[in-house]
């Protein structure tokens, strides 16, 4: 961060010692410092005490307070019947937008009663106060550890060799000084910027590149190990990485990503998430294409088990037969569940999206793309990063089974290409062509698409057109293939993303965003230089555009929450069968648009599910339960449910419905009258 | 004598001391009893006598509470005089984590009671407890164990813990129980007379069943556990406690509950397992764990899951020189690969002590069927009476191994007098009519019966000691001493282990757990100018370290050595200190001239 910066910084300490005095209503002109949020979102909860309250839920490994804030009509009661909507910020505590995009939003709700009429709202609006406080502190550092402290280089001390601010610019940079075994050059055409020499091409490395800083502990290395921790945003349990640098020793092994697991699981009325961060679901659908899926249509069974299950472990079985295969095998009474079936026999868990949820994702994403441009946010920028394994947005997709959504708001500006691909196809374009429409496009331009999406040389645009002609490839699986390719480097081998961020500085921070390489004496490199990109200049735009990009992105999350699932009992009838016998019937219908549970939710089976039971007087079941668990049910659909029941007629029957993270509802029959 | 015919004798001189079930209230007594099981209270109870009768070598502590508020206590044993607790290798002992699992915990009580009993009478127990520090924890699910004792159960019910759970998904939780319909404090089996059924009474005995061949007629269908459909849905006992599995809920490659049945919500939401993890990982000098199960007669070692790969060949080394002793202390257990000869499972205690804290873990699965034995010797050379083949395995719970039945339930008559099996009796069912009630009783099955207990625990107590005597014993030389001149001098020491678990498990060395051990040279007025590790000492092979010589980071292997050499500049005292997570602590001074 630059002068500017510094001066951002200098502004929002007045602004904090003037909100002491006044405490007017917060403006996003700025950002908000950890114990600034804590005490925004008690403002809010005091000036609303009857919609709001304040949950505390952890205490950081740096000592700071955790809390969510509830907004909703059950504001106080220990158990809420409504369905509520979570939102999660800045897990990483990298990513400061996403902590005003929460404050945001909980002013929106709050402004906005129709909202939260007959739904609650938990927003957590900094998920990693330890890390966040870098953006606030000097020397400025981007760094997503929590202070739990750790040793990371294995020595005989933890946390004993972190950055130094060695220039004084108040800004943690690099350094580059030059060595005989130097692996870094600068860009041609643009010395600012650095890259890896390639030896193939004949370069030679000039520089070796370290982080701003001394070996403080005189190890020979230089920074290896600052303080903390734990990336708190990666240390959920889906796809939870073990023995990485950041991740910490478990999924949960954090007081913050434990206390909101903790929460969640002991709030099943939590029926949607949305996560602020770093990755965008509402843009860009979650990956796909991940190996180690387990298909339950084609299982093989291990030798041991295929031995006393009496199968040929050669063949393959879809889940339903082996249920069928364990239950002849199993002593009698015996109760299975296809999760204790596929946990014996080792299938593993999930890690793409089902695609029947991936329909959803698709269709939102159009309609959020259509969104932007009415707050003219949909200029070209920067692609999202795919959510982290580990996250947060992923757990609550893979484990919890509810709609999971995730926003990041801002990132830089696309650099304008002089020249563009020829036919420019996005892959979303793409995908809606028809294989013919796109085979009419013609050699030329296939292989201008190709090159430009970074295709290999040896992937001929003949051969693409035979394959689709021939049927072993469509447009749809090549748009899955584009998304998923590297961006092309630029000829002189630079990094695009640097060249935006640069672009960006030069353009609209007046160059502030990157400090020039300038010479300074290290006392044990000798001489260095010290420069390059200011942290947080990436993800992190100038104050002065927080609240025009927050009031363009934030209002889709209402538009989400509108979309949950809504069930009710559409209709029912009564049927005199005769002889006090009745058949009812009873049409539930999803009038909400997404799913009940999403495909996810119904494979992990975590939902809570929807139940109906039917009450009143003397009732003798013949055909069907008093207690019915319902299947999915798509949005927009409806399930019928059939009972015979022995009764009398004009006997009062009450039917149910509990959705535990929807809506109640019920009806009232009369037997022997439809309704 | 022959061993089958003293075996017989024992059994014989033991069943006719059998003891009646102990009343809780009973008065305990240092050294314990192991001729009966202890309920949950009576454990807490043996703990504190032992706490009482050794106040100066052990200490009781909280490690937490359960679900229900019983609280679950660890029993240290360390002698205070010969070093504090965390300069010793630990030695981390539970049991029970399964709630039905009983005889784990009398495993673990009987460890501590023999390791205080025989603590100044026995020279290899004296020395044991002097260098090495035990960790024992008899009982994780007290719920469990107390519901097993208190409620009528089967032999495998109130192994999770109590955190409700929707297990039929009807939005109810833990709403429909087994029902003790006859009131004689088991779950037993119902069957139901039925020519269409799939078992006929068994000829030889007619209170065991076979299944019918194709053709012939049927006597029996089975109904299960005996219970009730007590929440009218059409299906009996399908909503029983919890389910989360406390050996399924732990942090390392924890998978989802529908992945791994029992796994709970997220790592750790069981009260328990968290406060469980939480008090190891206040114990770094952990090396070694156990953790008892039954059954099966197992001493199972890592991996859980196949795709982890193979531990490395080092740490295999050392479970194959432990594992291969249990077997020969507990003759007819095997030692196995948990993954690989039982089955895979994810979010285990002992892979995440072996994968995130770096020590070395075996399960014990207690008690084979097959030694509840009922067999002349002519008919144990035919492999006992009605056997048709050999009873290798029992690895599935759910595979009842019923070649050995008809043993059994003689050994039940003439051994057990008739209490590990119910004869079947009628009974009125309110949704099946008229059936029958009866079959192994909750103490049978996977319990020795009381009077076998003793060499159980015994056995296993062995094993766990063999183990605890192999861990780390490091000892510090300096060998060489060399004047050469202009003031410098050569250092050169040894650090040498006499047991076979190095000083750091290869797996915490490759994932970089925690830090390796450090050998300091310090002394003032005194610089080590260059100090390595040495890789041949006869060729002169140092692997000098650059930065900080004066410290360096090494493991001492298994029945080996480590060697560094120093050069050190100027004279004076010399101090040569040897710091290890595992092996403790040593320092050696001398005086450079």
């Amino acid at each position: 961060m630059t002068s500017r910066a510094v001066f951002l910084v200098l502004l929002f300490l007045l602004f904090a010692a003037a909100t002491l005095s006044f405490p007017a209503p917060p403006v996003f002109d700025r950002y908000h410092s950890p114990a600034e949020i804590e005490s925004f979102l008690k403002n809010l909860a005091r000036g609303q005490a009857q919609v709001t309250e304040i949950v505390p839920i952890a205490v950081s490994a740096g000592g700071k307070p955790l809390s969510l804030l509830y907004i909703g009509p059950e504001a106080g009661k220990p158990r809420k019947r409504l369905p509520a909507v979570l939102v999660a910020a800045n897990l990483e505590g990298t990513a400061p937008l996403a902590s005003e995009a929460a404050l945001f939003l909980a002013r929106l709700i709050l402004k906005k009663p129709e909202c939260r009429r007959d739904k609650g709202w938990y927003v957590l609006a900094l998920g990693n106060p330890d890390a966040a406080a870098n953006f606030f502190a000097r020397p400025l550092l981007a760094d997503a550890r929590n202070e739990r402290p750790h040793n990371d280089d294995m020595d005989d001390r933890e946390d004993e060799d972190g950055p130094e601010d060695l220039d004084g610019n108040g800004i943690i940079t690099a350094m580059r000084v030059k060595d005989p075994e130097g692996e870094w050059v600068s860009l041609e055409g643009e010395p600012r910027l650095m890259k890896k020499a390639e030896a193939a091409k004949g370069e030679k490395g000039v520089y070796k590149l370290y982080s701003e800083g001394l070996d403080n502990d005189n190890d020979g290395r230089i920074n290896e190990d600052g303080r903390g921790g734990v990336n708190v945003g990666i240390n959920f349990p889906h796809l939870f990485r073990f023995f990485s640098a950041e991740g910490g020793r478990w999924a949960g092994s954090e007081s913050a990503s434990l206390g909101l697991m903790r929460f969640v699981t002991l709030h099943p009325e939590i029926a949607m998430t949305v996560t602020f961060g770093a990755s965008n679901f509402c843009l860009v659908p979650p990956k796909g294409g991940r190996k180690g899926e387990a298909d339950f249509s084609k299982i093989k069974i291990p030798q041991q088990i295929g031995a006393f299950m009496g199968v040929d472990t050669d063949k393959t079985y879809t889940m339903d037969e082996i249920m069928e295969i364990a239950r002849g095998v199993a002593p009698p009474g015996f109760e299975f569940s296809e999760s204790m079936v596929a946990g014996f026999l080792g299938l593993g868990q999930a890690v793409n999206p089902l695609p029947e949820d991936l329909k959803y994702f698709k269709v939102l994403s159009d309609q959020y793309k259509e969104f932007l441009k009415k707050g003219k946010l949909d200029a070209p920028r920067l692609e999202t990063p795919d959510a982290r394994d580990g996250s947060f947005e992923l757990w609550s997709y893979y484990h919890l089974g509810v709609p999971a959504f995730s926003m990041d708001f801002w990132t830089l500006p696309e650099v304008k290409k002089e020249e563009k691909a020829a036919p420019g196809i996005t892959p979303e374009q793409l995908e809606a062509m028809s294989n013919e429409e796109f085979v009419a496009l013609g050699e030329e331009k296939i292989t201008a698409l190709l090159k430009s999406s970074g295709a290999p040389e040896d992937f001929k645009a003949a051969m693409v057109i035979d394959a689709l002609k021939g049927g072993m490839m469509d447009t749809k699986k090549m748009a899955e293939m584009m998304r998923r390719m590297p961006k092309p480097k630029d000829s002189s081998g630079g990094d695009e993303n640097e060249r935006a961020m640069l672009a960006f500085s030069d353009k609209e921070l007046g160059g502030r965003g990157f400090i020039p390489w300038k010479a300074f004496r290290h006392p044990t490199l000798g001489e260095v230089e010290i420069g390059g990109f200011v942290p947080f200049a990436e993800n992190t735009p100038p104050a002065a555009m927080i609240e025009n990009l927050l009031q363009g992105q934030v209002p889709w999350v209402l538009e989400l929450a509108d979309k949950l699932p809504r069930l009710r009992i559409a209709k029912v009838t009564s049927e005199a069968l005769g002889g006090g016998v009745f058949r009812l019937k009873a049409w539930v219908e999803n009038a909400g648009y997404l799913p009940f549970p999403t495909a996810m939710g119904d494979r992990n089976k975590r939902p809570a599910p929807a139940v109906i039971t039917l009450e009143g007087g003397e009732l003798a079941m013949i055909d069907g339960l008093k207690r019915t668990a319902l299947k999915e049910i798509g949005g927009g659909q409806t399930r019928r449910l059939d009972w015979i029941i022995r009764g009398h007629g004009g006997q009062k029957v009450r039917m149910a419905l509990a959705h535990r993270s929807g809506w109640d509802d019920g009806k009232t029959i009369i037997l022997g009258e439809s309704k | 004598m022959k061993r089958s015919s003293a075996f017989i004798l024992i059994a014989l001189l033991g069943a006719l001391a059998l003891p009646g079930p102990v009343q809780a209230g009973t008065a305990l007594r240092v050294p314990l009893s192991f001729d009966y099981y202890y309920t949950y209270e009576m454990v807490v109870e043996a703990m504190r006598l032992l706490h009482r009768a050794y106040p100066r070598l052990t200490h009781l502590d909280l490690v937490g509470n359960s679900e229900e508020g019983r609280p679950v206590y660890c029993l240290t044993v360390n002698n205070p005089q010969t070093g504090a607790e965390l300069d010793k290798p630990g030695i981390y002992v539970d049991g029970n984590i399964h709630g039905n699992e009983i005889q784990a915990a009398e495993v673990a009580l009987y460890l501590l009671d023999s390791l205080l009993g025989s603590y100044g009478r026995n020279e290899e127990i004296t020395r044991l407890v002097d260098s090495r520090c035990f960790y024992v924890v008899p009982v994780v699910n007290a719920d469990g164990r107390h519901h097993f004792f208190a409620d009528a159960n089967t032999p495998s019910d109130n192994r999770g813990l109590r955190v409700p759970r929707d297990d039929d998904r009807d939005g109810l939780v833990d709403e429909d129980f087994p029902d003790d319909l006859d009131g004689d404090g088991n779950i037993c089996q119902m069957r139901k007379r039925d020519p269409f059924g799939k078992y006929k009474s068994d000829p030889d005995d007619p209170r065991l069943m076979v299944r019918v061949k194709p053709g012939e007629k049927g006597e029996w269908t089975l109904l299960g556990d005996e219970g009730l459909d007590n929440d009218g849905d059409g299906r009996v006992n399908e909503d029983a406690e919890g389910y989360l599995d406390g050996n399924r809920n732990w942090g390392f490659d924890w998978m989802p509950d529908y992945v791994e049945n029992g796994a709970g919500d997220y790592p750790f939401s069981g009260a328990i397992t968290a406060a469980l993890a939480a008090f190891i990982e206040k114990r770094p000098n952990i090396c070694m764990g156990w953790t008892f199960h039954n059954s099966g007669g197992m001493y199972l070692r890592g991996p859980s899951q196949k795709a982890q790969g193979e531990y490395p060949r080092q740490d295999v080394a050392v479970y194959d020189y432990l594992g291969r002793q249990a077997e020969r202390i507990t003759p007819g257990y095997r030692y196995m690969i948990s993954w690989k000869e039982l089955y895979p499972t994810y979010g285990d205690s002992m892979e995440w002590l072996v994968m995130t804290q770096g020590a070395y873990g075996f399960v014990g699965e207690l008690f084979q069927q097959k030694s509840e034995r009922f067999a002349s010797r002519q008919e144990s050379a035919a492999g006992g009476p009605g056997a048709t083949e050999t009873a290798e395995g029992e690895g599935f719970d759910f595979r009842p191994d019923r070649s050995l039945d008809k043993e059994r339930i003689r050994f039940n008559d003439h051994l057990a007098q008739g209490e590990l099996f119910k004869p079947w009796r009628e009974f009125d069912h309110p949704h099946y009519g008229r059936i029958e009630i009866g079959g192994w009783v909750k103490m049978s099955s996977r319990l020795p019966a009381p009077f076998m207990l003793k060499d159980l625990v015994h056995r296993n107590a062995s094993a766990v000691i063999f183990s605890a005597k192999n861990t780390p014993e490091v000892e510090l030389e300096v060998f060489e001493i060399k004047a050469l001149g202009d003031g410098l001098t050569r250092v050169r020491t040894r650090l040498a282990n006499a047991r076979a678990i190095p000083s750091m498990s290869y797996q915490a060395q490759k994932s970089k757990l925690h830090p390796k051990d450090t050998l300091t040279l310090d002394g003032a007025g005194l610089r080590v100018i260059a100090g390595g590790e040495i890789e041949d000492i006869h060729l002169h092979k140092v692997a000098y370290k650059e930065h900080r010589p004066e410290l360096q980071f090494l493991v001492v292997p298994g029945f080996g050595k480590v060697e560094h050499e120093f050069l050190v500049a100027g004279s004076g005292e010399l101090t040569v200190s040897y710091r290890s997570r595992h092996a403790g602590k040593r320092s050696r001074t001398l005086t450079l001239k």
